[in-house]
This record gives C-alpha cells, sequence and structure tokens, in this order.
C-alpha cells in the first residue's frame, strides 16, 4: 500500500499527461475527418440549395451578371464541351465501367453542364466557364437526365445558361431540365462527382480570396518595413523611458527624484548588462525581436535591484534553460568519465574540463539561489493562484511580424517521418518528466518501508516495472530454496 | 540635427496624432473599448473600469478566443488579470490592490496596457494569433508539443485507489493513448501528401505551389457552413477553454528537482576530479621542461571550448534555431529551396535530439535499477530475475 497523497499526486501527474494526449488526439481527428472527407467525391451540399442568393465567398460572377449568356460563355461553354467529350472517352476507354451504358457520352451537354454549374458555382475565377471534366460512374438509372438542378438555381446566370445551349446538344433532356429547372429537387445525388485526385490541379482560388491574400502579405511587409524606419529610435527612448518610469515609482517616495534614479539605472543597468550578457538574449513576450524593443529586455532583467525585478515568467525561462544545460552537462561529463586518456596531455585536459563543469555547476547552483529568492519575493502582496507546470515562450506566438516561414517536403515518406519525430522527442520529453516525478515519489518509499514481506516484494516489483522499464515489463522474484537433503 | 527639429515639432504633431493612434488601437484590439472609454480610463472613471478589464483580460490570454468559449466571471477575470500581469513583472502594486469585482482602477489599468505595449509588439502578436491559418501547418520548435493539457478532463478519481496498480494502469492507458496518435498522425500526414500533391499548380503563389487543406476546404465549401469547415480545417489551435489559461511560471516546486540535479551533480563532479586531481599530482613529477608551457595552452583551450559549450547550452533553442509553426509545402525533391526550411534540416535536428533524450531516459532509467539492486541486494534467499533486455 501506498500513501494515498503520494498516488494521488502521481496519478495527477500521469492524468495532466492522459489529457494532453487526448487533446492532442481530438484536433488531429478533426483535421483527419476534414481531409478525408476532401479526398472523397465532392457531392453537393446537403443543405437545399433553393436560395436563390449564394454564400458571401464567390460572388463575383452571380448576381450582377445579367441573366443571359454573352456569346463568350457559350462560346467557352462549347470548347469546354468538346474537352468533356474527348476526356469521357479517355476515362470510358480506362475504365472498365460494365454497364455500356453510353449515355453520358451521348449527353454531353447536360454532363458539360451539371458539373459546370457545379464547378462555376464554387471554383471558377472568370465569368463564366470552370472547366471541369466530367468524373462518370456508371450512371444509376436514367439518372443522367435528372441534372442535379438543386444547383442551378445558384447560379442563374448559367442555369440559363445551360437552356440555352441545351440547343445545340441533345434535344432530348431539354424538357426535362427545364422542368427541373422550375422544381429544384433536392433529392438527387449528381451521377458525377469531383474528386480532388483526378481534377484537383483544376482547381483555382476565388478572385476575392486571391485579392485578400496578396493585400494581406502586401500589409505585413509594410508593418514590417516600419519596423527599421529611423522613427524606431524616438518611439524606443520613449518606451525606455516609460519603462523605468514605471519601476522606479514603486520603490521611491515620490516622483521627485525620479530623474536622477533614472540616470542611475541607466548606469547601472549597463554595467550589469556587460557582465550578464548571457540574460539579456531572454524577451518577456514571445521574439518580440524587432530593434525597438531590444533595449526593453535589458532593463527588465536586472535582479536583485530593488525596483526591477525578474518577472516569474523570466524565471520560468530560465529554469528551463538551466534545465536544458544541466542535461548537456551530464553528458558531456560522462563523455569524459568513459575517456580513456592516452597520454599526460589528455590526462591532464580531462582533468581541466572535469574541473570547469564543476565550476559551471557552481554558477549555475548559485543562479539557481537567485532565481528562488526571486519567485519568493514575488509571493506575498499579490493575490497567489496555483502556479501550473511551464509553458514555453513559445506559446505566445513565436514570430509576429512574418507570415509563418514555409517547411519543405519532398515526398511523403519524408513527411511521415518528420511528424513521427516530432511526436517521438515530445513523449520522450513527457516521459522523462513523468520518469523524475516517479523516481522522487516512489524510490523513497521503497527504500523506507520496513516489513520485507510478500507485499513490499509486489510492491518492488512494480515500481521496477515502472521506474526500469517504461511499465512494459516485469521482473521475476524467485524464493531461493534450501535444497532439500 | 534633424532629431532636433523634429523634437521641437512634436509637441504639436503628438496632438495631432494621438487621437487618431487611440482610435487605431480600440480598432486593432480584440474586445476594444472605444476612445471615449480611453478618455474616461485616464480620469479613473469608474465606468471605464469594466471594459478595461475585460480588455486586458482577452490581451494577456495566450488562447484566441471567441464566442463560444464561456467568458469567466468579472470577478475571476480580475483575479486573472492580477496574477497574469503579475507574473510578467508588472511593478506596480497598486494593481493588487484594485477591488476584484472589477468597478474602479480603470486608470491603472490604463497604465498596465502601456505598460504591456511598451514592452513587446503586441498588436502584432494579437494579429499573429488570431488571424486565420490558411496553411498547413506543423510547429518547427519543440515547444507545444504535448505540453499543455487541455481542461481537465473528468477524472475518475475514487479515493480507495491507493494501490500502485492504479498508476499501473494509468501508465499503460498513456502508452496506448501515445500508440494512438502516432496512427492518427501518420494517416493525416499521408492524407496531407495527397491534398498537396492532387492541387499542385492551383495556388496563385507561386512560392506555394499547392492548396492546402483550408484553401481546398474553402473551394469545397464556399457557401453554406464555410466558417464552420474553415475554422474546422485550421491546423490545431489551442482548445477553447472553459476555463482560465493557466499562467505560466514555476512555482517553489519546480525549482527543487533542478537543485537536486544540480546538487548531485555537483557531488559526482567533485568525486571525480579529486581523484583525479590527487593522481595527477602525484604523478606530475615526471613531467618534462615544457610542461609549463603547454600546461598553459592547455588550460586556455579548455576554458575556450567550455566557454563555448555554456553559451550553446544557455541558448540552446533560442535565437539560433527556428521557432513557431511552418506552413507545409511539398516541392520536387531536386527543386532549390528558396525561402524556407526543409524537412530535412529538421528531420536531422529532431533525430539528435531524439537520442539525446534516450540516452537520458536510459540514464534515469539504469539509476533506478542500481537503486533496487541495492535494495535487492540487502535481502538474502531472493532471485532477482529481471526481463530480457529490449
Amino acid at each position: 500500500m501506498l500513501p494515498a497523497g503520494s498516488v494521488r499526486r502521481l496519478a495527477a501527474e500521469l492524468w495532466d499527461a492522459l489529457d494532453s494526449c487526448a487533446e492532442q488526439q481530438r484536433q488531429l481527428e478533426r483535421s483527419l475527418r476534414v481531409s478525408r472527407r476532401l479526398l472523397r467525391a465532392w457531392e453537393p451540399a446537403e443543405t437545399p440549395a433553393s436560395e436563390p442568393t449564394p454564400g458571401p465567398g464567390a460572388n463575383e460572377e452571380a448576381p450582377s451578371a445579367a441573366c443571359t449568356p454573352s456569346p463568350q460563355d457559350l462560346k467557352e461553354l462549347e470548347l469546354l464541351t468538346q474537352a468533356l467529350e474527348k476526356a469521357v472517352r479517355v476515362r470510358k476507354g480506362i475504365s472498365k465501367a460494365g454497364e455500356g451504358d453510353k449515355a453520358p457520352i451521348l449527353k454531353p451537354g447536360s454532363i458539360a453542364t451539371s458539373p459546370a454549374t457545379r464547378a462555376s458555382a464554387r471554383l471558377s475565377t472568370s465569368r463564366g466557364a470552370g472547366s471541369h471534366a466530367a468524373e462518370t460512374k456508371p450512371p444509376r438509372g436514367m439518372r443522367y437526365t435528372r441534372v442535379p438542378a438543386k444547383d442551378l438555381p445558384q447560379r442563374r446566370l448559367l442555369s440559363v445558361g445551360d437552356g440555352a445551349c441545351m440547343g445545340k446538344g441533345a434535344t432530348k433532356p431539354e424538357p426535362g431540365l427545364r422542368d427541373q429547372q422550375i422544381v429544384p429537387s433536392a433529392a438527387s445525388r449528381a451521377p458525377e462527382a469531383f474528386t480532388l485526385k483526378d481534377k484537383g490541379i483544376l482547381l483555382q482560388l476565388p478572385e476575392v480570396f486571391r485579392k485578400a491574400a496578396s493585400r494581406n502579405s502586401c500589409l505585413w511587409a509594410q508593418l514590417s518595413s516600419t519596423q527599421t524606419s529611423d522613427s524606431v529610435d524616438a518611439a524606443t527612448t520613449a518606451k525606455t523611458q516609460f519603462l523605468q518610469k514605471m519601476q522606479t515609482t514603486v520603490s521611491l517616495r515620490g516622483l521627485g527624484g525620479w530623474r536622477t534614479e533614472v540616470l542611475a539605472l541607466n548606469l547601472v543597468s549597463l554595467r550589469r548588462s556587460n557582465s550578464r550578457e548571457s540574460h539579456c538574449r531572454t524577451q518577456p513576450l514571445g521574439k518580440a525581436e524587432g530593434p525597438g524593443y531590444r533595449g526593453i529586455s535589458l532593463t527588465c532583467m536586472q535582479s536583485g535591484w530593488p525596483g526591477s525585478r525578474l518577472s516569474v515568467a523570466e524565471v520560468e525561462v530560465e529554469v528551463g534553460r538551466l534545465q536544458k544545460a544541466c542535461s548537456l552537462l551530464r553528458l558531456r561529463m560522462g563523455e569524459e568519465l568513459t575517456a580513456d586518456p592516452k597520454d599526460w596531455m589528455q590526462e591532464y585536459r580531462c582533468l581541466l574540463t572535469l574541473e570547469g563543469l564543476q565550476a559551471i555547476v557552481g554558477q549555475y547552483l548559485h543562479r539557481l539561489q537567485d532565481l528562488r529568492t526571486v519567485v519568493e519575493q514575488q509571493l506575498g502582496p499579490w493575490p497567489e493562484g496555483r502556479l501550473p507546470r511551464a509553458s514555453s515562450p513559445c506559446a505566445g506566438g513565436a514570430d509576429p511580424i512574418w507570415s509563418p516561414q514555409l517547411l519543405l517536403y519532398s515526398s511523403t515518406q519524408e513527411l511521415k517521418t518528420l511528424a513521427a519525430l516530432r511526436l517521438r522527442v515530445a513523449m520522450l520529453h513527457q516521459q522523462i518528466h513523468l520518469e523524475k516525478v516517479l523516481m522522487g515519489e516512489l524510490l523513497p518509499l521503497v527504500s523506507k518501508q520496513e516489513p520485507l514481506g510478500p507485499p513490499w516484494l509486489a510492491l518492488c516489483r512494480a515500481v521496477y516495472s515502472l521506474l526500469c522499464e517504461g511499465g512494459q515489463r516485469f521482473l521475476t522474484i524467485l524464493r531461493e530454496e534450501e535444497p532439500a537433503n | 540635427m534633424g532629431r532636433r527639429r523634429r523634437r521641437r515639432g512634436d509637441p504639436a504633431d503628438a496632438a495631432r496624432a494621438l487621437p487618431e493612434a487611440i482610435a487605431a488601437l480600440s480598432q486593432t484590439l480584440p474586445a476594444g473599448p472605444g476612445p471615449e472609454t480611453f478618455r474616461r480610463a485616464k480620469f479613473d472613471r469608474p465606468e471605464a473600469a469594466p471594459a478595461l478589464w475585460r480588455l486586458l483580460f482577452r490581451v494577456l490570454s495566450p488562447q484566441p478566443a471567441d464566442s463560444a468559449s464561456a467568458a469567466p466571471a468579472p470577478e475571476a477575470q480580475a483575479r486573472w488579470v492580477k496574477s497574469a500581469l503579475r507574473s510578467q513583472g508588472y511593478p506596480r502594486r497598486a494593481l493588487a490592490q484594485l477591488p476584484d469585482d472589477g468597478s474602479q482602477g480603470a486608470r491603472e489599468l490604463l497604465l498596465a496596457l502601456a505598460w504591456l505595449l511598451a514592452r513587446g509588439p503586441l498588436p502584432e502578436r494579437l494579429l499573429a494569433q488570431n488571424r486565420v491559418r490558411l496553411g498547413d501547418e506543423m510547429p518547427v520548435c519543440q515547444c507545444e508539443a504535448l505540453a499543455s493539457p487541455g481542461p481537465p478532463a473528468a477524472r475518475v478519481e475514487a479515493d480507495s485507489c491507493v494501490d500502485i496498480r492504479h498508476l499501473q494502469w494509468l501508465m499503460g492507458k498513456l502508452r496506448f493513448r501515445w500508440r494512438n496518435l502516432m496512427a492518427s498522425q501518420q494517416e493525416q500526414c499521408v492524407l496531407l501528401s495527397k491534398i498537396h500533391s492532387y492541387t499542385r499548380g492551383c495556388h496563385s503563389d507561386r512560392s506555394l505551389g499547392h492548396l492546402s487543406v483550408t484553401e481546398t476546404e474553402l473551394l469545397r465549401d464556399p457557401e453554406g457552413g464555410r466558417q464552420d469547415t474553415v475554422l474546422g480545417a485550421c491546423p490545431p489551435e489551442a482548445s477553447q477553454p472553459t476555463f482560465l489559461p493557466k499562467i505560466p511560471g514555476p512555482g517553489a516546486g519546480d525549482l527543487e528537482p533542478l537543485a537536486r540535479e544540480l546538487l548531485a551533480l555537483q557531488e559526482e563532479l567533485r568525486e571525480a576530479t579529486e581523484a583525479r586531481r590527487a593522481a595527477w599530482e602525484a604523478g606530475v613529477g615526471g613531467r618534462g621542461p615544457e610542461w609549463s608551457a603547454s600546461r598553459r595552452a592547455l588550460q586556455e583551450a579548455v576554458g575556450q571550448e567550455l566557454a563555448a559549450l555554456q553559451r550553446a547550452w544557455e541558448q540552446g533553442g533560442g535565437l539560433g534555431q527556428p521557432h513557431g509553426p511552418g506552413r507545409l509545402v511539398r516541392t520536387e525533391p531536386g527543386v532549390p529551396g528558396g525561402l524556407g526550411l526543409r524537412a530535412t534540416e529538421v528531420i536531422g535536428a529532431l533525430r539528435s535530439q531524439e537520442a539525446h533524450l534516450e540516452v537520458v531516459l536510459r540514464r534515469l532509467q539504469g539509476r533506478c535499477r542500481q537503486e533496487l539492486a541495492k535494495l535487492a541486494g540487502a535481502l538474502p534467499g531472493l532471485i532477482w530475475v529481471p526481463p530480457p533486455g529490449p
């Protein structure tokens, strides 16, 4: 039996890990649903599309257009029709669609217009014709006459165009089409559907979107260029002065003497910044890397100065860094200890390295002590909530100025490897953290327990498996029997 | 000369520019109060206070909140804002003394807002946080991966579970979830790769070349459920909190394990160095006359090497390495990358990280084994059979 407090604490840690996994899984599944849906055939929307007004997205062609198609449209449509005929023939040749129903070929017009209708409803940027070959599924029954009319009301331009176009192609479906125009049947499913695999390359982003995207990137570029202009110096000075004023109003009685104090602060911070170079690289709010902010972090990083303390967020960053440095230090130490010096020079070098490492550890311990006093000082007049485990600076939004960098991959395998490695590294981090926590609680318990009977053995066995094998394998304990003589 | 001229003209310019700036600010900030509220806050009018508490809450919380998430109560918001500001190092204690009901403190909050604006590029950060992500993004760094748990799920915390088997069960559950995650992620990669290759050549931006899931989704459903699907297609953002977002920061508890580790390290190093130093001093008589010169050279060399190492450790993951999300773009294998990070480089970095972490984990497990072996050694009459190696 373990003390309840221990178990609760450890269980809480494990539940934290479980929760973050669950969260990630949820997000992944959401993305998976979306991606799977995109890769399936794109069926028309389920909502009865009897509303004549299209959504805000693809507005560019519908309402303002005249109800009669221009000759250009008709011509484009005709070209499209011919292209589609060819495509259909090719597809027919390739696919051994058993139903020798050549209906799709016979009715190129209807096929042309129906996906064209749908397609241009969504995709094209030009005025009339999208160019999409029909996907021929083996038509079920006489489906070809039942054009997915539910789309037609959406694009009045092309529905009229359909009617006009019908005159060229086969005449048979025409009455049916007209009927359908009047009575949109929401229940009918299009026999031809769009799949990304076959026609993905024909997609085009809508004009509105493209314009918005280019304007967006222009504006971001403008923004980043203003960061480097001349006026930034005056702004920086003003900001620095303001921040210093804020700091010093804490420790001073009145604001009268703040000017001299600010000067003193400046000098001290300069001096300290030279000696504590390594601290100055942290940025309090994500990566505030712009030229206007580099000066600010210097004043904020001085610890021990009465008015300016390290903030808790900065302490956390520093702790994280120390942790990483610590494990790397240990690695290095391991290398030195296992190295086999061949001559006295190497031996001396090894000795010096180890002594140097020892000095560094001493430095880190001092730094840790400083951080500890800062954390303790911060408790007090401020309302204290439970401060949870560290979240990293990246969480603040790393690079606010530029749009995200591109990550180029060249094959599916590469992408899979990348994702798998990322996950593996994250899992290892989690595992290491859990291992440390478990060690901290369980090892003392096991070594302190007095009654060394079977329950203790069971505990040992369980602890061994948890700590040494990641919970995956178990050891066996055998009792040595006296040989029966 | 130019500077002086500019400064003399400044007050007049500033007087004109200020209202514009405030108007722009209230437009940019999420839940931004109007310019009138700002003016009232300057005079510490109580009616401006609630708006400013809300504003600070929105500005400081790391997750982009939207209407879907329930906003916490004003008192909770106020308390949270105070803790968050304090954790960022806000120097004025007057903030802590403001009442929690959010009825006062407009001027102090205005000062806090100004402080935040002065410290970092706040509007840009908010913009970057709240924008729609068009690309399929994958974080390049390791910062967020599996780090922040979402809202605490309903946990069956039966008080009777004081058995270690409960922990074993939880561990097994965790391993199972990891496996699931891996499988789902691999599938998502395959699907993404397909979508990217099927839409090659479609993007107006030549450097991107193909559409992302979000953009394809946009094309599929330009009307109707567009908002939902676009949001749904957006790469994982933090879940909408129905609880208060956590404030980063170590408690005193976080520093303990680190201190223990450092002390343990120091002890090990002390042992090693003392032994070697003693051995060295004993044998020093046999060195030749060139000894002192080379000794100094060695000292310097080692000093420099360690200094470089220390710099590298402390900076590790900081400036040099890329940060933040990267938009996935599929290219042909031979094509030179222009501006963009190659997946192969990231893979290389990740592999070395993985190797390092595995070493650390093995070492920890090895230490446990030693401890337990010591205990086992104390008990005669038992044979401990460890499981066969991996």
